[in-house]
């Protein structure tokens, strides 16, 4: 079954190449440490998803929007360039003029002009799959083209391919902000994400300029450093694994298995990622890992929230059972304790089927109504991942983005109150604050806006209670 | 020595051992002639047997694998459940232990009337039939379409979260859209391999080979290349991947093992065929079988009043149940005709000659058209409910080119206009249903003051 990525905008073209490059360099890859038939059905069931074959060149499923040429054409002869892979010529659209982060831009006025065009490509290639597993749509949540189309566009596939999954994978903004409206802009695309998309895989900035920084050791941090982690961590979720364990069966439904298993409820649809080890080509050479020293770490990075392997607490423990709720010595620490209501272990390499996971099904780490036994799934192979004798990923519906929503939402809100006060000051002649840079002027937005505010509100109101609740119950 | 006995060691072309061994090579799991001897007298030790064929040919192809792993008892009373409701009449058979100790007469003899009674052979085969062409499944959810689900039992002392429903739910749902999209893919496999074998095939009016067919011809005896049965199609087209993909026969969904398909369902066919003649001979000979019945049957010790006649009888279904039913109707139209007579007549001398102006007759007139013209409205939509014939059976899947003279069967428009409008009925039944639901929902909120509901997203 294969995949067929939607890359909208800047951001989510650069991250769609690379994603792209580290899928097929890693299936091409001979350290893969497996037999040569193992190494040829991985190979195969990674093309079969991602890539189709013309004359003899493999195409990436994927169909390449922006409102600007230039990224376009730079991806285009990137991918050009490697000798190995390609993007069809014919599933480029791009325009001249940009949406200048202007969410509304993208999703009133971009979104309905260009539908047809757009939709029809994404037809086209559609039609060349045998069976159509889903979307993958990566787009960045805060800018204008990306995020306004990206949210117009996945409500159309939504109409259009009512039984093909989509996920969107979506980037969140640094939080000392590119952009000024970029809180706008977030709570914008996430609110209408969370009616059309089935799963939001979402990588924050910031993170992954820490990784960069601290287990990559790269001085100078640029986009494309950032997007090869990007890259490097969605590969190791979405390259093949056996669809039963030890039976050398490659899954053929992946983005059905993980959403079956992360995100069947309606309200809780954000997955975040966590790869354990990442470290530099230079350092690879001199390290060993066991299993239990990687899922001892990525178990640890769960329950704590840690971004990554370095500066884990170790002090965070699972709240244990029949301890008096309002312990004062244990109330602190099990604020710090990341609630899951579903995770998924992928692990790679050497010796996988003797990997113990116990660690992730205690109960303690999941929700009162969803057993571990439900809430906890692991997908292997011994395929080894992109140059890593032994590695893990970890992909968690669970309170991860609590506070990065929590942070957006109550920006964005101060920024809508003290808009809607310059207003009435300005209405009623009385001097009042200086007048934000929004565009919440554009009569397009207001609407949007609004309701958009009220139904993330909603949202993440619902979440944060949802938590509380839990933490009350321990 | 009685008639039974002359038969069993009798001269003659046909000897009752010879006739037993072809019913039993007709039968899947058949037991051999010495047991139906045993049998006759009662022995005990033919009774687990009997009652393993009685279960094997009662219980429904489909549940075999469930059912297999029933116990002793359990087959048993299966049996005698079955046999109950098919309207077996002899209560001996009720009473018997269900440990298998004894009893082996009567269970011979419940075996013999199914067999005289229904077309038992032709559904074994039926129901082990090889299926070479691309099958259709046809409607299942015939019993989903009838009213009166049962009411959901909630035990109102074990609180369920609503959380872990809605998370169940969309786990349903997840799984629906998997299972649309793996139809989708086999039926685009299926239209390859039918475009591809355009021509090949050497009956005019299929036109193209089957996925089974195709796989023979293409390997009808390597046995260097081990394949996994469900793998072939893919491989077949060159596609990558494994997981078990829909097939035609049942034995061929068997094929995890890896094992030589072609070879595999050629031992099958042999084995349906070898069973198809064990039918026909047996066909030729059943007279012997049925003469010894009677002296089973004289064996037994009187029943009470209601010991039936056992008459071997062509199986002709429902036929003597239908002429029952006619001649009651008939009486009951007798009946009906008189008293209608009877009260018009005296209706008629109530009446007097009132009634008999102008508008009297026009408003007859009126009335009686309306009536003949609901009658036709009711008789059109009978007509059209019911249909074309699609329940059945399972049809072979072929592809020809629309208005190919001399094209029979049934055209994939008329399929997809039925399952349109079954989903249809299926649609309005869910909203019927929602909306009880909302009602029950509403109604229990209301019950309780303060509380506030809001339906979940996508609700």
């Amino acid at each position: 079954m294969s995949i067929v990525t939607v890359q909208l905008g800047q951001c989510g073209n650069q991250i769609g190449f690379e994603v792209f490059n580290a899928l097929f360099t890693d299936s091409q890859s001979s350290q893969g440490l497996c037999s040569k038939r193992e190494n040829e059905a991985y190979q195969a069931s990674c093309k079969e998803r991602f890539f189709r074959e013309e004359k003899g060149v493999p195409i990436a499923r994927a169909v390449l929007v922006d409102m600007e040429p230039k990224v376009i054409n730079h991806v285009l002869s990137k991918a050009a360039q490697s000798g190995q892979w390609k993007y069809s010529q014919h599933a480029c659209f791009c325009q001249k003029q940009g949406s200048g982060n202007n969410w509304a831009y993208g999703y009133s006025v971009h979104g309905p002009k260009h539908e047809d065009s757009i939709m029809n490509l994404i037809q086209k290639e559609v039609e060349k799959c045998d069976s159509l597993n889903g979307f993958f749509i990566i787009m960045s949540i805060a800018g204008g083209t990306g995020s306004g189309l990206g949210a117009f566009l996945t409500q159309h596939l939504h109409d259009h391919y009512s039984n093909a999954l989509k996920m969107n994978q979506i980037i969140w903004p640094y939080g000392t902000g590119e952009v000024i409206v970029q809180n706008y802009n977030s709570i914008l695309t996430l609110s209408h994400l969370y009616r059309s998309s089935d799963a939001l895989l979402i990588h924050e900035n910031d993170t992954i300029h820490k990784i960069c920084a601290k287990l990559m050791n790269i001085k100078q941090i640029s986009f494309g450093d950032i997007n090869q982690v990007l890259a490097h961590q969605l590969g190791s979720v979405f390259q093949p694994t056996y669809s039963v364990e030890g039976s050398f069966h490659y899954r053929r439904n992946p983005l059905g298995d993980l959403m079956e298993n992360l995100v069947p409820h309606p309200e809780f649809k954000m997955l975040g990622v966590r790869n354990i080890p990442q470290m530099s080509e230079n350092s690879l050479p001199y390290s060993t890992f066991t299993w239990a020293g990687l899922l001892k770490h990525l178990r640890q990075m769960l329950i704590s929230n840690a971004k990554m392997e370095e500066g884990i607490d170790w002090q965070v423990r699972p709240p244990l059972p029949g301890l008096p709720p309002l312990g004062k010595m244990s109330q602190n620490r099990e604020q710090h304790f990341n609630t899951s209501l579903a995770n998924l272990v992928i692990l790679r390499g050497k010796d996988v089927q003797n990997a113990n996971l116990e660690g992730f099904k205690d109960p303690a780490l999941y929700t009162s109504w969803l057993g571990p036994d439900e809430a906890f799934t692991v997908w292997k192979t011994q395929r080894a991942f992109s140059r890593y004798e032994k590695s893990a990923a970890l992909v968690s519906n669970s309170q991860f983005f609590v506070k990065p929503l929590d942070t957006i939402v109550g920006k964005a809100w101060n920024m809508f109150a003290s808009k809607e006060a310059w207003n009435y000051a300005r209405v009623h002649g009385t001097p009042g604050p200086a007048p934000p840079q929004t565009p919440g002027g554009d009569s397009r937005v207001r609407p949007l806006l609004t309701t958009g505010l009220a139904a993330w509100g909603t949202v993440v109101r619902g979440r944060v209670s949802e938590v509380c609740a839990e933490l009350s119950k321990q | 020595m009685d008639g039974g006995a002359a038969a069993w060691t009798g001269a003659g072309p046909r000897t009752l051992p010879e006739a037993i061994a072809t019913l039993s090579r007709s039968l899947p799991a058949g037991p051999s002639p010495e047991i139906f001897r045993r049998a006759k007298f009662d022995h005990p030790e033919a009774a687990p047997v009997l009652w393993r064929l009685l279960f094997r040919v009662l219980a429904p192809l489909r549940a075999n694998c469930a059912a297999a792993s029933l116990g002793r008892g359990a087959q048993a009373r299966w049996v005698k459940v079955v046999l109950h409701y098919c309207g077996y009449p002899r209560p001996a058979l009720a009473q018997l232990p269900e440990d298998g100790s004894q009893g082996s007469r009567e269970l011979l003899l419940a075996f013999s009337w199914l067999l005289a009674r229904v077309p038992l052979l032709e559904w074994l085969l039926s129901q082990t039939c090889v299926q070479l062409g691309d099958q259709v499944p046809t409607f299942e959810c015939e019993a989903l379409a009838s009213p009166g689900l049962a009411a959901p039992q909630v035990d109102a002392r074990r609180s369920v979260d609503l959380r872990r429903l809605q998370w169940l739910m969309g786990k349903l749902r997840f799984r629906w859209r998997s299972l649309i999209c793996s139809q989708q893919e086999q039926c685009a496999l299926l239209s390859k391999i039918h475009t591809y074998t355009h021509g090949c095939h050497s009956d005019q009016n299929l036109g193209h080979l089957s996925v089974t067919e195709t796989e023979m011809l293409r390997d009808p005896e390597d046995s260097q290349q081990v394949r996994k049965g469900p793998e072939a199609l893919r491989q077949m087209l060159g596609c990558p991947g494994s997981q078990a993909l829909w097939l035609p026969a049942d034995t061929l969904v068997q094929a995890e093992v890896p094992s030589l398909l072609a070879l595999q369902l050629l031992r099958v066919l042999e084995r349906e065929n070898a069973r198809l003649e064990a039918a026909l001979e047996w066909r030729q000979c059943e007279l012997i079988f049925w003469q010894w019945m009677d002296t089973v049957l004289g064996a037994c010790p009187p029943e009470g009043p209601a010991v039936p006649t056992f008459l071997p009888r062509i199986p002709e279904h429902g036929c003597q149940e239908l002429e029952l039913v006619a001649r009651e109707l008939q009486a009951l139209q007798e009946k009906l005709r008189e008293q209608v007579l009877s009260r018009r007549q005296a209706w008629e001398t109530q009446v007097g000659g009132l009634g008999h102006g102008p508008e009297w007759s026009a408003a007859r007139q009126a009335l009686q058209q309306t009536v003949e013209q609901e009658l036709l409205a009711l008789q059109r939509s009978w007509e059209q409910e019911r249909g074309p014939s699609l329940t059945q059976g399972p049809h072979r899947l072929v592809k020809i080119k629309a208005g190919t003279a001399g094209a029979q069967g049934l055209p994939v428009a008329e399929v997809i206009r039925a399952l349109r409008s079954q989903e249809a009925s299926l649609e309005a039944m869910l909203c019927w249903l929602q909306g009880q639901c909302r009602q029950e929902l509403a109604r229990l909120a209301g019950a309780v003051p303060g509380l506030l509901w809001i339906l979940p997203p996508g609700c």
